[in-house]
Parts: C-alpha cells; structure tokens; sequence
C-alpha cells in the first residue's frame, strides 16, 4: 500500500495535542523498552529517537531547546521512527503507569508505553481515547442528536455542513 | 520511517459494515505520465484510499488529507478536474494529486466532502457543540450523559432486529448503567474528576468488546 512518506512527515511537525518522552515496548515477543519521544498529532501516533539533535522532535522542547542553537538544530530535526494510526484501537492502562495501545482487529499484539506518573498516564489515555476522527464523529452526531431533540434546531446548520453525510445519525450504527 | 501498515488496513478493513465518508469511481494522473487511471476511492475521515477495483482487499495506496487544499482544476485535460494539494515540510508545498470526476455532480460532491477533512475542524467544532449541550442539559435539569459511544446505541433508529441483537445491545445498555449506579455511589468518596476518568474507563471497556 504507497503512501507519501512527505505527507506524513510533514504531519508529524504539525503541534501536537500531547508530546512527551515516555518508555515503548513494541508488540512483538522478546521487544525491549526503548525511551522514545512521543508526538500525538490528530489522529496519528509519531515516535522519534531521543538521541538524535539538541532540539530533538520537532514541536517539542528538547532538554537545551529554545536557544538560537536549539532552533536551528530543529530545522533540521529528525524524522520520526514509526507512526501509528489511532482508529479503531483500545487503549487501556496497564499497572502501575503505563498504557497500551491495540487494533481491534489484533486485540492481542498490544504495543505498550510507559509513563512517569500514573497522572501522565492518565493524561495520555484520555487524549488517545479522544483522538480518532471515529470517536470525534460519534461525539459530534451525538451532540447534534441531543441538541436537535432538546432545541428543535440543527446546531450544525449554521456551519452549513447539515447535509454532510459523515454527520448523519445513521453513522452511529456500530 | 515506519507507518505500522496494520493499524491502517485495520481501519480500512474494520470499518467495512459502516459506510464510508464517500466513494467512487476518480480518474487519477500517474505522477510522471499524462495518463489518467480509473481508480476506486474510499474517504474515510482525513484519509483516501484509492483501489485499482472496487472490492479490492488492500488499498493501492493512501492520502493524508489533514490540512491540505484541494482546488478544481480548470486547466486540465479532462473535464472535471481537481486537485489535491498535501502539506509539504518546512513550508514546501508537498504533491500535487491531479484527479478528476466522471461527472459535475461527482465533482461537486468530492469537493465538498474533501472540503470537510480535516480533524483539526472537527477538533474546533466539538468543544461548541459539547459546551450548548452542557448548557442545554443543566437549564432543563438533565443529567448529561459524558459518553456519545453508549447513546450511539440507543440512538439507533429502529430496525428490525433479531432477539439476539436486541439481547446484546440491551445488555450492554443495562451495565453502563450499572457501572453509572457503582459509580454514583462510589463518586462522593472519590471526587469529580476521577471518577469522570473510571466511568469513562470502564464505558470504553464495555464498548471496545
């Protein structure tokens, strides 16, 4: 399956809603914790190395970042080593302060992160559960469902995307 | 960099039952030639998928739609042409996909539904619509319910539904609001936020099986 490696490059320097340096193991048996810094950017998961550049990922503060050498070490920051796309996942904690992160098609390749603190870790599950467009979409037909039943009115009609088939009621059927 | 392949085919594949976003026949340019190829695309979200047929297992490729422009294309070689501008880095533009419609109103409508994309509109429109929800829910003195994954059942129109189904559907119903009953009895003990984040937890578990 081609896709543009660009795109998603450029992707994962856009701001992201959570970026932090947490511990990741991947699924598969034997795999060892490797710290990464991790970038969620809407519904896509980026994992860079750590080591590499003063500024390290780019769009989050590196341990020197901010400093005129920072920022041109940024612009020519790394590319992130993997990318994982959030649809369709569970994500669950995992004791003490860690998370997991599975495909609901392989409920049993989990790819597991650890977190500093059981607050982080909360943290980065609540924004993971939010982040996929599926989720965003449920919440967004539900919303408009509720307000129509308690108003009488299409809140989405002033935005003039009433019509959108993605927005429909129908799209919450499982 | 690796874009792990199965998260995605997963969401290609296991959204199947649901409809997509959109779908149809485009013509699409090859990148180095004038050619244009009939390919089957699937909007879901802020991705397209383009197969060589319709019912194809695995997609032929995929683009990342998250902010980028997508224009018609009034200088083409076919009629009802457009382009997808994608986000390039460091401020270039990045490619240029050149398809087209077989018709005007295939045009119309792909412009329109690649117009809608992007998360990050989704993301601003959200909050609006929770917060009139919110304000909605306390003027009339209903309790709001912090999850649209459960109501996405009962809001369901009404089909005809084996007893199995309705068996299942109901049954889940009946322990998110077990959970809720727990969770009201529990939550004077606990505090708001936490157990906002156990109700949520234990919701999502029920809904994920």
């Amino acid at each position: 399956m081609r896709y543009n490696e660009k795109e998603l490059q450029a992707l994962s320097r856009q701001p992201a809603e959570m970026a932090a340096e947490l511990g990741m193991r991947g699924p598969k048996k034997g795999s060892v914790v490797k710290r990464r810094l991790v970038k969620l950017v809407v519904n896509f998961l980026f994992y860079f190395r750590t080591d590499e550049a003063e500024g390290g990922a780019p769009g989050v503060p590196g341990p020197r970042g901010g400093g005129p050498a920072g920022s041109a070490l940024t612009a020519l920051s790394p590319q992130p080593v993997g990318a994982l796309l959030l649809e369709r996942c569970r994500v669950a904690q995992e004791e003490p302060s860690g998370f997991s992160i599975s495909f609901l098609e392989d409920p049993e390749r989990k790819y597991h992160f650890e977190c500093c603190s059981e607050g982080q870790c909360r943290e980065w599950v609540d924004a993971l559960r939010g982040a996929s467009y599926e989720f965003m979409r449920r919440s967004l037909v539900f919303y408009r469902s509720e307000i129509q039943k308690m108003t009488g009115k299409d809140p989405l009609e002033q935005f003039g995307i009433s019509e959108e088939a993605r927005f429909q009621l129908s799209g919450l059927k499982a | 960099m690796k874009l792990h392949r199965k998260s995605v085919l997963s969401f290609f594949h296991g959204c199947r039952p649901q409809a997509p976003d959109r779908e149809g026949i485009l013509l699409k340019k090859r990148a180095r030639n004038t050619s244009y190829q009939r390919r089957w695309f699937v909007l879901r979200g802020n991705l397209l998928f383009y197969l060589k047929h319709r019912g194809d297992h695995t997609p032929l490729g995929l683009i990342l739609l998250e902010n980028c422009q997508v224009e018609p294309h009034l200088k083409a070689t076919e009629p009802y042409a457009f382009t997808i501008l994608t986000p390039g880095v460091e401020g270039r533009s990045g490619r240029a996909y050149k398809l087209a419609a077989e018709n005007q109103e295939a045009l119309g409508a792909w412009l329109r539904a690649l117009g809608m994309v992007s998360c990050r509109r989704l993301a601003v429109l959200l909050p609006a619509l929770e917060a009139q929800y919110l304000e909605l829910c306390q003027a009339a003195g209903h309790e709001p319910t912090s999850s649209p994954e459960c109501c996405g059942y009962l809001a369901t129109p009404s089909t005809p539904s084996t007893f199995q189904e309705l068996h299942e559907r109901f049954g889940k119903e009946i322990r998110v609001l077990q959970v809720e009953h727990r969770g009201l009895q529990t939550a004077s003990d606990n505090g708001g936020s936490r157990f906002q984040a156990k109700l949520e937890q234990e919701r999502n578990q029920f809904v994920d099986e």
